[in-house]
C-alpha cells in the first residue's frame, strides 16, 4: 500500500514537474522580462555592476574604488600564474590555447563526453594535474588571481552560454535552475527571494543585487573577504555560493560539486549577452 | 506482623535502590546510543537531498550540534548530549521536509 | 491533506496555548526590553534585517515597517502566528519561520512578539 502510494506520489510529482517544464530559452525570456519591469530604465548591460547599478548613492563610492582598484595587482599575479612554466616546460596556453583573451566566454560548457557542466576552475586544475602539477584551492588565492586574469582579458565579451539539446544537459540546467528557486536552510531563503523577488532592496545596510548580471564579474573582489584571516579579498564563484547558503544556514556545498556546477551553468545563461566585466569590486 | 511487613519493605527499599542506582548510568547510555543511531540516520536522509542545514555538523559550524553531542557523550555528560541530538535530529527532519516541500520550486514569474 | 490539517491543528494547539499566557499579563517593561533585544539581535530575531523599527539602526526595506501593530493586528495571536510561521499566511514568504524552524525558542517568541505589540 505504502509502496502504491508513493508511486503515485511521485507520478504526480513528474506530471507537474512536466507540466511546468518550458525551455531555457523561454526562461531567459522571462527573466528579462522580469528584471527589465522591475527596473525601468537600466540598460541590460549595468545589471553587470550589481548593486552599484541600483543604489545611486552606494554608486558613487563604487566608482571611486574603481578608480584605484584593489584588484588590479591580483590581475597581474594571475598574468604571471598564466605565463609561468610549469615543471615540464609547458604552461596554461597548452590547454586552453594562446589567446588569453579567449578563455573566459568558453565557461560554463557541457560536456557531452563526460555529461558534466564543466568550468573555468575545474579545467584550471584539470590542466595542473595533467602536467604533473598540484591543483589549487577551489576558492581563493592562485586560482581567483588566474581567474581574474582571464576575466580582465575578456571584458567587454559577451556571455555566451549554450545549453545543448541533449537530455543530460537540460537536466543539469533543470537542477541548477531548481537550487536557485527552492527555499533552503533554517531561515528557509531561497537564492530568488533576494536576488530577484527583492533585488534592489536593503537587507541591513546592503542593497540586494539582481540575480541578472551576477555570473559576469566573478571572480570577485571583496572588501569584506580582504579582512584578517579571510583571504586577500578575491573570491570564486562558489566561494561565493557557500557563503549565500551558509547565511541562510544551510550548510554549504563543496566548490565545484556537481550541485555548484549546475546552478552555476544555470545562473550564467540567465546573464547571456551582458558583457564579462571580470574581476569585479564589491562591498 | 507489623514488623515483618516493614523489614519487607526496607528489603525492597533496599533492593530496589541497588536496582537503580548502578542501572541508570547504563540506561542513560543507552538512551544516547538509540538517539544518536536515529539522529544519525535523520541526517543522512536530510542529506540526501539536499536538505541538510548548516549547524547539524559541518565543520566551520559554531554549533555543530552532532559532533558536540558525541564529544559530550564521550566525556560522560549524557544529558547534555541528548539534548543536542534533539536539536540535530529536529534540524535534519526538517530540512529534509523542506526539501520535500520544494521539490517542484520554480519561477513565479 | 490530512498532513496539513494535522499540522495547522497542532499549530493552533499551540497558539491557543500560547495566546492563553500572552493575553494572562500585560507585558512589563523588563519583558519588553528582552523582546526588543532579541528582535534587534543579528543572531536571533534580526527583525531589523528586513523591518524599520523605532529605535533601531541600518534597518532593512524588504517588508513594512513595523509600527501601529495594534491596529494592523487587533488580535495579538495573530501577530505571533505570523512571527512563528509566515509561510502559512504566504507560502512564498521570505520571512524566516522563527518557529516552526526553531530560529527562536517558544518563549523568545513571546517576548518578540509582546514587544513587537507594544509599536
Amino acid at each position: 500500500m505504502k509502496k502504491t502510494l508513493t508511486l503515485l506520489l511521485s507520478a504526480g510529482l513528474v506530471a507537474t514537474a512536466t507540466q511546468a517544464f518550458s525551455s531555457p530559452k523561454q526562461d531567459l525570456e522571462k527573466f528579462r522580462t522580469y528584471f527589465e519591469q522591475r527596473f525601468p530604465g537600466i540598460e541590460l548591460n549595468e545589471f553587470g555592476n550589481g548593486p552599484y547599478a541600483l543604489d545611486a548613492s552606494k554608486r558613487l563610492q563604487w566608482e571611486s574604488m574603481e578608480e584605484f582598484p584593489p584588484y588590479e595587482e591580483y590581475v597581474d599575479k594571475g598574468r604571471e600564474i598564466w605565463e609561468t612554466p610549469f615543471k615540464n616546460g609547458k604552461s596554461f596556453a597548452s590547454c586552453f590555447g594562446k589567446d588569453p583573451s579567449k578563455v573566459r566566454v568558453k565557461y560554463p560548457h557541457w560536456d557531452s563526453k563526460t555529461q558534466q557542466v564543466v568550468t573555468l576552475e575545474g579545467d584550471i586544475n584539470k590542466c595542473l594535474k595533467a602536467n604533473g602539477e598540484k591543483p589549487f584551492g577551489w576558492k581563493k588565492g592562485k586560482i581567483a588571481h588566474l581567474g581574474a586574469y582571464l576575466g580582465y582579458e575578456a571584458r567587454g565579451q559577451k556571455t555566451n552560454v549554450v545549453i545543448p539539446n541533449d537530455p543530460k544537459a537540460l537536466q543539469a540546467y533543470e537542477e541548477g535552475k531548481h537550487f536557485f528557486y527552492a527555499k533552503r536552510g533554517q531561515l528557509n531563503i531561497a537564492c530568488a527571494d533576494c536576488h530577484v523577488y527583492y533585488s534592489g532592496q536593503r537587507i541591513r545596510g546592503n542593497t540586494l543585487s539582481a540575480a541578472l548580471g551576477h555570473t559576469t564579474h566573478f571572480p570577485v573582489f571583496r572588501a569584506k573577504w580582504a579582512k584578517k584571516g579571510k583571504g586577500d579579498g578575491l573570491g570564486t564563484l562558489h566561494r561565493r555560493y557557500g557563503g549565500c547558503n551558509k547565511q541562510v544556514r544551510a550548510r554549504p556545498f563543496k566548490a565545484q560539486g556537481k550541485e555548484y556546477r549546475n546552478l552555476e551553468f544555470f545562473h550564467t545563461y540567465m546573464s547571456n549577452g551582458l558583457e564579462i566585466n571580470a574581476p569585479g569590486y564589491r562591498e | 506482623m507489623k514488623k515483618l511487613i516493614t523489614a519487607f519493605g526496607l528489603i525492597l527499599l533496599i533492593s530496589g535502590c541497588n536496582a537503580t542506582t548502578p542501572a541508570k548510568p547504563t540506561s542513560m547510555k543507552a538512551q544516547y546510543e538509540a538517539a544518536l543511531a536515529d539522529t544519525q540516520a535523520a541526517v543522512k536522509k536530510a542529506a540526501s537531498v539536499g536538505g541538510e542545514w548548516r549547524d547539524i555538523r559541518w565543520k566551520k559550524s559554531k554549533k555543530k550540534y552532532l559532533p558536540s553531542a558525541i564529544k559530550a557523550a564521550e566525556a560522560g555528560d549524557y544529558a547534555k548530549a541528548l539534548k543536542l541530538l534533539d536539536i540535530a535530529k529536529f534540524q535534519a527532519e526538517a530540512g529534509y521536509k523542506q526539501a520535500m516541500d520544494q521539490k517542484n520550486a520554480g519561477p513565479r514569474f | 491533506m490530512t498532513k496539513i490539517t494535522q499540522r495547522l491543528g497542532g499549530a493552533t494547539t499551540v497558539l491557543a496555548l500560547c495566546a492563553g499566557l500572552v493575553f494572562s499579563a500585560q507585558a512589563s517593561a523588563d519583558d519588553l526590553a528582552a523582546g526588543k533585544k532579541i528582535a534587534f539581535d543579528r543572531k536571533k530575531g534580526n527583525c531589523l534585517a528586513c523591518h524599520q523599527i523605532a529605535g533601531g539602526k541600518l534597518a532593512g526595506t524588504i517588508a513594512p515597517p513595523l509600527i501601529s501593530m495594534k491596529a494592523r493586528f487587533p488580535d495579538k495571536a495573530k501577530l505571533r502566528a505570523q512571527i512563528w510561521d509566515s509561510t502559512v499566511a504566504n507560502p512564498n514568504s521570505i520571512m524566516p519561520p522563527m518557529g516552526r524552524h526553531k530560529i527562536l525558542t517558544e518563549k523568545e517568541i513571546d517576548l518578540v512578539t509582546d514587544f513587537i505589540y507594544s509599536l
